[in-house]
C-alpha cells in the first residue's frame, strides 16, 4: 500500500475507528486490588451528556464539520462508514471520561461538576482546532493526574501515616463520602494509555473526510 | 485499492470490534481466562471437562460435596451445563440436608445452581438418569429445594423425623 491515497483511506476508514473503539473498550476497564480482576465499568449517564457536549464542541472548534462527513451526494457505504467513525468518536469521547472519572461519591460529582462547568464555558469561546486539542489536552491529563496519582495515593492501605492523615482530612471536608476504590496500579497504566490514544485520535480526526488532520493544522498554526 | 473496499472494511471491523466490546461489558469476565470462555461460549465450541467432572462425581459419591463442587466449578466455569449444574445443585441438597433442620444458605445456593441448570436447557425437561440419585429431573429437585427453605405447621409433626435423605 504505497499510494498516499490508500494509505488516507486506511487510516481514515479502519484505523481510526479501531483506535477510538480501543479507547472505548479500555476506558471503563479497571484492575481489583484485591485479586487483581478486570471490572468493567459502562459509563455512568453524566459522562454520555458530558460527551455530547464534547461533540458539540468539536463541531463548533471545527474539529469536526458533520456536514462534510454525512451528505446526501455521498455513496451510502461512505455515509455509512463516517456515521460508524463519528459514533466511535462519540463512544470513545464518554468512555475518556468514564476513565478519569472518580467512580463513586461526592468526588465523582465534583469532577463531573468541573467537567461540565469547562464544557459549557468552552461552548462560547472562540476556538480553532489546534486550539481546542491542546485545551481538551490539559484538560483529560488534569483529571487523569487528580484520579491516578492525587486519589490513589490517599488510599490508607497503600500509604504511611502522612496519606491516612490526608486521607483522613479529605474525608472530612467532603462530608465523609471520600468513596475512592481501592484498583491495582495497572488500572492508572490503562487510563493513561486510554487519554493519550484518544488524544492522539483527535489528532488522527480530519475535520472533513480528505481533509488535513489536526496534527497538520497544529503544525501550521 | 478503491476507497469503497477500505469503506467496507472499515464498516465490517467496527461493527465487529463494537459487538466485542459491547459483549465484553454485558459479560463482564474477571479474567483472560473468562474472556476465553466466555468466547468459546459465543463460539458454540464449549465443552465441560469431562475429566473434572468425573473426579467431581466420585467425590460426590463418597460425600465429599464441597469438593465435589468444586472441581464441578473447574470443569464447567461458564455455568452453561444443565447436568453439571444439577449435580452441584444436588452436592447442595445433601450437604444441606438435615434429620432435624435443612441448611437454609445451602439450600438457597442449591435454588441457585438449579434455576441455572433449567436456563441452560430451555427446550427440554432436564432429566439426569443417574440410579444412585433419588431425583432425576431438575424440576423435582428446585421443588424439594424450595420446600426445605420454607416455613410451615407441617415443619412440626415429628413423622418428618423419619424422611429419607433423596
Amino acid at each position: 500500500m504505497t499510494d498516499p491515497r490508500g494509505q488516507r483511506a486506511f487510516i481514515h476508514y479502519v484505523v481510526l475507528p479501531m483506535l477510538l473503539l480501543t479507547v472505548a473498550l479500555l476506558g471503563g476497564l479497571r484492575v481489583a486490588a484485591a485479586d487483581h480482576a478486570f471490572l468493567f465499568v459502562a459509563p455512568p449517564l453524566v459522562t454520555l451528556v458530558l460527551a455530547g457536549l464534547l461533540m458539540a464542541l468539536f463541531v463548533r472548534g471545527g474539529l469536526v464539520r458533520p456536514s462534510a462527513w454525512v451528505r446526501a451526494d455521498r455513496p451510502l457505504l461512505g455515509n455509512l462508514a463516517h456515521i460508524l467513525t463519528l459514533a466511535a468518536l462519540f463512544a470513545a469521547s464518554a468512555q475518556a471520561f468514564n476513565s478519569v472519572l472518580p467512580e463513586q461519591g461526592l468526588l465523582h460529582w465534583l469532577f463531573a461538576f468541573f467537567f461540565l462547568w469547562t464544557l459549557w464555558n468552552n461552548q462560547f469561546a472562540p476556538f480553532d482546532p489546534a486550539r481546542l486539542l491542546r485545551s481538551l489536552a490539559v484538560l483529560f491529563g488534569t483529571a487523569f493526574a487528580l484520579k491516578h496519582m492525587l486519589l490513589a495515593g490517599l488510599q490508607p492501605a497503600e500509604t504511611g501515616w502522612m496519606g491516612r492523615v490526608a486521607a483522613a482530612l479529605l474525608q472530612g471536608v467532603s462530608l465523609g463520602t471520600l468513596d475512592v476504590p481501592a484498583f491495582a496500579p495497572a488500572t492508572g497504566y490503562i487510563s493513561f494509555f486510554t487519554v493519550v490514544l484518544y488524544v492522539g485520535c483527535l489528532m488522527l480526526m480530519p475535520a472533513a473526510p480528505g481533509g488535513d488532520e489536526v496534527r497538520q493544522l497544529a503544525r501550521a498554526g | 485499492m478503491r476507497e469503497s473496499v477500505f469503506q467496507g472494511l472499515g464498516i465490517v471491523s467496527t461493527l465487529a470490534y463494537g459487538a466485542v466490546i459491547a459483549w465484553l461489558y454485558a459479560t463482564a469476565p474477571r479474567s483472560l481466562g473468562e474472556v476465553a470462555t466466555g468466547a468459546r461460549v459465543a463460539a458454540g465450541t464449549y465443552q465441560v471437562d469431562q475429566a473434572r467432572f468425573d473426579a467431581g462425581l466420585r467425590l460426590f459419591r463418597s460425600e465429599q460435596f464441597r469438593a465435589a463442587r468444586d472441581e464441578w466449578g473447574r470443569a464447567d466455569p461458564a455455568q452453561r451445563d444443565p447436568r453439571t449444574q444439577f449435580y452441584i445443585a444436588y452436592a447442595f441438597y445433601r450437604e444441606g440436608w438435615g434429620r432435624v433442620y435443612k441448611d437454609d444458605v445451602l439450600y438457597r445456593q442449591g435454588i441457585v445452581a438449579v434455576n441455572r441448570a433449567i436456563a441452560a436447557s430451555p427446550a427440554a425437561t432436564l432429566v439426569v438418569a443417574n440410579p444412585t440419585l433419588q431425583m432425576h429431573t431438575a424440576a423435582e429437585l428446585q421443588a424439594e429445594l424450595e420446600q426445605g427453605t420454607e416455613r410451615h405447621m407441617g415443619d412440626l409433626n415429628p413423622l418428618k423425623l423419619l424422611e429419607p435423605r433423596k
